[in-house]
């Protein structure tokens, strides 16, 4: 095991190839991803379809990264909504009193105790259909205890340090502070919380769009086209199950190896895999 | 009689530890602080000078009495708040431990422009940057530090940021809590200097914590020394050092090292651990401008108050 | 005695506490839906009434009341052991549950006792031989397989042995021809039906506690006692299963008390993939129909098991390292101040 922390170069190649790839969709896939070709449905990969055909006709190496780009802009934008929320309650509890401190750690752990899973179930089924924005909303509001947690660990210790005194007695307000003392300061330890969001984010919303709870299958992305893999097991048809789950797996062993490494970097001692 | 910019009654503060423990760091004090004055407040570790200086800066809800500055009753919450931009910008704190009073991730330039974003007023030169500039140069910084971050200055130099920091505003009254115990003694003696010329000069007000005795005996015009949370002598420098009346004050200056190394060797050194002091009593004016703790006898005069010089 | 008495009483009401705002959050976003709770009651027919039945099947199934009292009526009949029905089943909830909650019980509870067993003795065998060609394949295989998402995992296996290598059923529990076979062969068949799922479940948790268990360890082997048993003759081997397991122990069953949530969590999906009639499954089907009633008693239960278990976890903490305790009385810097204090 080696003890230097190293960038991790081949992880981010290989996200940032997958990335320029979703970002230029339009330009690579020379089909229409939403296209139901339905003379050639179930296709093996061949020449004129790299990685075949589902089994509704779309071509799945179009459909690769116009669903990325879903499934990466959700982890995303679910990632910010639940960071944002974190990075304010978890401020506002460790600047507070002990007793509201104590309270707001009490509901935090409530939310915590109800599996994610299914409140995120719970609040698909009652929004209804889903969109993007639906769907990072739901996954942005239920996972952003645990980053609000250390937030407000790190609050804790900063609080007490003079140049929050001294900013407090200038009359620097709370937003002050915690933009321009709080932030700064702990982002460094929250940032490998933020990035392992990102990815269980990713891994939510493919989970919901596969069982059919998240995005409906006109939405490409890389969840909803695993969602009519019984179709395609029944044929046998391997590539439209393996194509976008190695996608997916890739983008996110990519992502924790990035996060590891920010944590890695944190904490030098610590070894790591 | 002169004029009285700042000062505590009957200050008592208490750390509630758990349910059962209190610790009261300050026990019904009295102080005045005179306009244009340095004044010292010297104690062991754990006597309540950082407390005091935090209560005067209302960082520290007192538990009972009052903080005033000028006429404003600061302790009270209303007040507070209908004076609080008078108070946030007037008066200033500078800490101890340079280090982590400036924050590690702000570089110089923000650090001096702080108190201006918080407060949004216009530097009065200019820009802020300007103003920044003008404010290192001032406490005798080279321009050069302004982009700097405080991890790539050297303690002396933060200390002078910080002070930087807490002059911009143009405060006056400073409260300077042990502002150079944490750096080299050859820094110690420019920043010394640097407020003598800030009282001199420019009027500050100036509360001064220390334990170094030496310095403060340079530095401050009265000095007030503190034993377990209350103040059992104050007086003027001169005096103070020359007639000390209470055995604490006696065995703080008899520590005090004489610069001469025979007289030094020879001189006896009381046992600092055993004494036990009386901190009943109150204050009482010895003579002119002498405050003294006395217990006993002397004990049945007007209790708490304080005398003006 | 009486100070512990005290401590279990107190942990008892922050327990109620918890369970008792969770029925009441659960309730409310149930009651917020803007599905019609109807649509899960009669289903497509819904469409075809008209406002005065709508009205009338609303006011039987109580839901024109305003949603406090609503709520206290869930609440008092909770108490008396009534949940309600589940509206797209029209069954009593609580009895679908205990139909399904034996499957769900045999999967997480093997699946738990494997990863139980199977981090412990990974974890160690991996420190004692920290760095060997061993170790790093573990280690670097745990973390791919810590990135593989459960339902494309089951997905894979499905295909690699139900549909390519034929050897082994893809869903559900049983065969629908199991009922006439006798016992013996009976247990195969539901073992056979077992093994994918239960493969899935092991593999996604294992590896994370068993890296968590080899990290401990490792800390553990640095320690000077580890030295001295070394010095006195003893094997490594004999030193980490005698004497490290002995220290690693508390802390690994707090650490697996909390992993009960989450390898209950991944139940759920493994059931949804599996088509395994479990609560999972059960969850899974009531969202897609909006059956909120079952939703939410599912999510109260799932609820009460999690603050169960996190609690445990708590305690075992507690116990373990009494600072957790002294720091909830005295917080912060202020016990720094007070260590300080010469007494």
């Amino acid at each position: 095991m080696k003890k230097k922390n190293r960038l991790p170069i081949a992880s981010l190649v290989i996200l940032g190839l997958i990335v320029l790839g979703c970002l230029m969709a339009d330009m690579i896939s020379v089909k229409d991803p939403s296209y139901l070709d339905l003379a050639n449905y179930t296709k093996a990969p061949s020449k004129e379809f790299i990685f075949g055909t589902d089994t509704l006709g779309r071509d799945i190496f179009s459909c690769i990264w116009h669903g990325g780009r879903v499934s990466i802009l959700i982890g995303l934008f679910a990632t910010l909504i639940s960071t944002f929320i974190a990075v304010v309650y978890g401020s506002v509890s460790g600047m507070a009193s002990d007793f509201i401190d104590t309270i707001m750690m009490r509901i935090t752990e409530i939310i915590l105790s109800i599996p994610s899973l299914l409140i995120i179930i719970f609040l698909q089924a009652i929004l209804g259909a889903s969109n993007i924005l639906s769907i990072s909303i739901v996954i942005g509001v239920t996972s952003w205890c645990s980053i609000a947690k250390l937030v407000r660990t790190e609050v804790r210790q900063l609080r007490k340090s003079e140049y929050i005194i001294a900013s407090k007695s200038m009359g620097g307000g709370f937003f002050f502070i915690l933009f321009h003392h709080l932030l700064p300061n702990f982002m460094s330890s929250v940032m490998f919380m933020i990035v392992m969001n990102i990815r269980s984010a990713i891994v939510t919303e493919s989970t919901l769009s596969f069982i059919g709870l998240g995005l409906p299958l006109e939405i490409i992305s890389w969840g909803s086209m695993l969602s009519n893999a019984e179709k395609a097991l029944m044929t046998n048809a391997w590539w439209i199950i393996l194509i976008p789950g190695v996608f997916l797996v890739a983008v996110l062993l990519c992502v924790s190896d990035l996060g590891n490494w920010l944590r890695g970097r944190l904490n030098p001692t610590d070894k790591k895999v | 009689m002169q004029d009285i910019i700042a000062g505590v009654r009957n200050l008592t503060h208490e750390f509630q530890l758990n349910k059962k423990l209190k610790i009261r760091a300050i026990d019904g004090l009295s102080l005045d602080i005179r306009r244009g004055e340095i004044l010292g407040v010297v104690g062991e570790s754990g006597s309540g000078k950082s407390t005091l200086a935090r209560c005067m800066m209302n960082i520290y809800r007192p538990t009972e009495g009052e903080v005033f500055f000028k006429n404003i009753k600061c302790s009270d919450r209303a007040e507070y708040k209908k004076h609080a931009f008078e108070l946030q910008t007037k008066r200033q704190i500078i800490f101890q431990d340079s280090a982590s009073s400036l924050n590690p991730r702000m570089r110089v330039i923000d650090i001096i422009a702080e108190p201006f974003r918080i407060n949004h007023i216009v530097p009065i030169r200019g820009s802020i940057e300007n103003e920044a500039r003008f404010q290192l140069k001032y406490t005798g910084l080279d321009e050069e530090l302004l982009y700097k971050y405080p991890g790539e200055l050297s303690g002396g130099q933060r200390q002078r940021v910080a002070i930087a920091r807490a002059l911009a505003m143009e405060p006056e009254l400073l409260v300077a809590d042990e502002p150079i115990s944490a750096v080299d003694v050859s820094i110690q003696a420019q920043l010394v200097n640097l407020f003598k010329h800030l009282r001199n000069e420019h009027g500050f007000s100036i509360m001064f914590i220390a334990h170094d005795l030496a310095m403060v005996e340079f530095l401050c015009d009265r000095v007030a020394i503190m034993y377990r949370g209350r103040l059992v002598e104050l007086a003027e420098t001169k005096e103070l050092f020359a007639n000390p009346l209470h055995p604490y004050t006696k065995l703080l200056l008899s520590c005090i090292p004489i610069p001469d190394p025979r007289a030094e060797r020879e001189r006896k050194h009381p046992d600092f651990d055993e004494t036990e002091f009386d901190t009943s009593g109150c204050l009482t004016e010895i003579s002119e401008g002498h405050l003294l703790l006395c217990g006993g006898e002397k004990s049945n005069n007007k209790k708490g108050s304080l005398a003006i010089g | 005695m009486s100070k512990k008495i005290w401590y279990y009483l107190r942990k008892t009401a922050i327990f109620i506490a918890g369970v008792f705002i969770l029925t009441l959050v659960v309730f409310f976003i149930s009651r917020l839906a803007p599905i019609d709770p109807l649509q899960s009651y009669y289903g497509e027919r819904v469409e075809k009434m008209s406002v005065e039945e709508k009205n009338i099947a609303r006011d039987r199934l109580g839901l024109n009341e305003p949603v406090f009292t609503q709520y206290f009526k869930w609440l008092d009949n909770a108490f008396h052991g009534d949940f309600g029905i589940s509206y797209k089943y029209k069954q009593d909830a609580l009895e679908l549950i205990g139909e399904r909650i034996g499957n769900t019980l045999i999967l997480g509870g093997i699946g738990f006792i494997i990863i139980f067993l199977g981090s412990l003795g990974l974890g160690l065998w991996c420190a004692r031989r920290e760095n060997s060609l061993f170790d790093r394949i573990v280690c670097k295989l745990g973390t791919i397989l810590s990135c593989v998402p459960e339902f494309w995992l089951a997905l894979v296996l499905i295909l690699v042995f139900c549909v390519m290598l034929r050897i082994l059923p893809s869903s559900g529990a049983y065969s629908v021809t199991a009922a006439n076979e006798s016992g013996l062969a009976a247990l195969g068949d539901r073992i056979a039906h077992l093994i994918l799922p239960l493969t899935v479940v092991v593999l996604e948790h294992l590896w994370y506690y068993a890296y968590i268990v080899r990290n401990k360890c490792l800390e553990e082997i640095r320690a000077d006692y580890v030295l001295l048993g070394r010095a006195i003759g003893l094997t490594k081997r004999r030193v980490v299963y005698r004497h490290c397991l002995r220290n690693l122990m508390p802390s690994y069953l707090s650490i697996m008390a909390i992993a009960v949530p989450h390898i209950l969590g991944g139940t759920y999906i493994v059931e949804t993939v599996f088509s395994y009639p479990g609560i999972g499954s059960l969850a899974y089907e009531s969202a897609r129909f909006a059956d909120y009633n079952m939703l939410m008693l599912l999510c109260v239960l799932t609820g009460i098991v999690v603050i169960f278990f996190n609690m445990l976890a708590q305690i075992l903490n507690e116990h373990i390292d009494p600072r957790i305790r002294a720091e909830q009385t005295v917080s912060g810097r202020r016990t720094a101040d007070f260590r300080q204090e010469p007494k």
